[in-house]
């Protein structure tokens, strides 16, 4: 059973205004909080969440809602490697009917639509009828970071652990596409997967992308990651892996993939996940007629994960900085440190490489020289010359926040 | 080749924990056959996976119109995604639940809107 939150928003606001939204852990006395071991707080307004060993092929996760699961993985976790392990790993769920038992010996991966042979795999048949691939790439949720939009916006109110990364094993889906023969004339390739919704009446979650995009030998259909057979939570059996490209697109327990002669039209297609189109999806909040286009492609984040908000240190004493960034569709070519809010920056060291969608660790050795307030900022810059913006960008829907990440230190 | 046993060894550590975590059935054939080679790397990986997800038995906060959200929201998903979100007015409630009709075919009557989205606002309300 999750530990439940029970005390009602009002209390907890109150609550919240009294420590000052630090975002701390174990901040919390166990009376405002019923049958809670641990707890953190998000900075922002109703950021109370709860720590829960309780899903199935998961350690400690926050959270974020019980049914369908969506569990957001410990800032702390990002601090351990760059390899996100599978049971910390978030998870994000659209849909409660998620089947709890998968038994190899009936699944099946289908191919079908506008294709010369329609045709169907078992999981044997990838693994071993196939080539495997691997790739290292950063899955981030569309709304990571929802929680600190202002103004705020609907939806899971995620602080910045919504996303991972994984070493991805599987088969390339060009390879899978081309044993099925694409016909001419296709547009795009639909991904769905075994869970649905309760009502009948709520549509499938299904994801698209061109067919040139999918046959570009990178999109894979993993069956492990990070060595590993999926969780179930994370799409076991297989998961499609779209890379460099948001996580709405990496469809969880995949087993249809449809060729379509025409765009898709369907609800998570053409109503959900849409971003303005603008550079970095900006727009002004109430602004009309701004035209709306899918999500696709991730943008370049950085971020602390060793100093926290309000973080003291000694003065005289030098303190190895780190943190991780991605460059989103493609890889980091540097990171920037400030000691000083931003009016100078110095490039941080790498660390190893391990592909261009990869997290990368980067570090700097920062010696506490006088007593006094500091702003610590960090900001990727990837290969293609994108940045991030020293503002956050915002939008209706919380989508792609990638804002210049700081923290404010003291040193004593 | 060394990459393809190095994950061998990694499915089968994999299977040691997947059946104390899991119960999982059938994973003594995949024992047997551990001397590694491609060829057993399927079977090894592939297990019949069974888990059971947390009881969801999260109540909305006691108010009127509890019985509302009680009997329609918890339909598709916890009382926990209304809580965590930020405080609402009512019209953005009411968008909400509109949305919830329109999009994902809440079978929420004309007639409960109302109340519901008054509800929402006073267990996570702004004026």
């Amino acid at each position: 059973m999750p530990r439940t939150l029970l005390v009602p928003p009002q209390s907890r606001r109150q609550f919240l205004a009294g420590v000052g939204g630090l975002g701390l852990t174990g901040l919390l006395g166990a009376p405002a909080w019923s049958g809670t071991e641990e707890s953190v707080v998000f900075p922002f307004v109703n950021g109370g969440r709860n720590l829960v060993k309780t899903f199935p092929q998961k350690g400690a996760m926050v959270l974020q809602r019980a049914r369908p699961p969506l569990l957001e993985t410990p800032f702390e976790v990002f601090d351990q490697g760059i390899f996100t392990p599978n049971d910390r790993f978030y998870v994000r769920w659209h849909l409660a009917n998620i089947p709890t038992v998968i038994d190899p010996a009936t699944f099946r991966l289908k191919v079908r639509g506008h294709v010369k042979q329609p045709i169907s795999f078992t999981l044997d048949d990838l693994v071993r009828k196939f080539k495997p691939i691997e790739i290292a790439a950063v899955n981030q949720c569309s709304g990571n970071s929802r929680g600190f939009f202002a103004p705020r916006v609907a939806g899971g109110q995620w602080a910045n652990g919504a996303m991972g990364n994984a070493l991805w094993r599987g088969v390339s889906l060009k390879a899978v596409l081309d044993r099925a023969g694409v016909k001419a004339g296709a547009l795009q390739v639909r991904f769905n997967g075994l869970d649905t919704g309760i009502l009948p009446q709520t549509p499938d979650f299904m994801k698209s992308l061109d067919v040139d995009h999918s046959l570009d030998g990178e999109v894979m259909i993993a069956y492990a990651m990070n060595g590993k057979p999926l969780p179930l939570l994370n799409g076991y059996p297989l998961r499609l892996v779209v890379p460099g490209w948001y996580a709405t697109y990496w469809v969880k327990m995949l087993d249809d993939i449809e060729v379509l002669d025409k765009p898709d039209d369907n609800f998570w297609m053409t109503r959900a996940y849409l971003i303005p189109d603008t550079p970095l999806a900006d727009m002004v909040p109430g602004q009309q007629g701004v035209k709306l286009i899918p999500i696709n492609r991730m943008v370049p984040r950085s971020f602390f994960t060793n100093v926290k908000d309000q973080a003291k240190f000694k003065v005289g004493e030098t303190t190895t900085v780190r943190g991780i960034a991605f460059g989103g569709d493609t890889g980091v070519a540097k990171v920037l440190f400030s000691a000083d809010a931003g009016s100078h920056w110095q490039e941080a060291r790498l660390g190893s490489d391990h592909g261009k969608y990869s997290f990368r660790r980067w570090t700097v050795e920062l010696r506490h020289s006088s007593a006094g307030p500091q702003t610590l900022m960090v900001k990727a810059l990837n290969t293609a010359g994108a940045s991030q913006p020293d503002g956050a960008n915002w939008n209706g829907s919380g989508f792609m926040r990638n804002i210049v990440e700081s923290v404010s230190v003291q040193s004593v | 080749m060394l990459k393809e046993v190095r994950f061998s060894i990694a499915a089968l550590f994999c299977a040691a924990i997947l059946s104390l975590v899991c119960g999982v059935a059938s994973w003594s054939s995949a024992r047997a056959d551990s001397t590694s080679g491609k060829k057993d790397l399927a079977s090894r990986q592939w297990a019949i996976v069974r888990v059971a997800l947390p009881e969801n038995d999260e109540p909305f906060p006691p108010g009127i119109g509890a019985d509302i959200a009680g009997s329609q929201c918890l339909i598709c998903h916890s009382a926990g995604m209304v809580l965590t979100q930020p405080p609402l007015k009512k019209d953005e409630w009411r968008a909400e639940i509109m949305k919830m009709r329109s999009a994902y075919g809440a079978p929420i009557p004309d007639d409960q809107v109302d109340a519901l989205s008054e509800y929402l606002k006073d267990i996570n309300g702004r004026q």
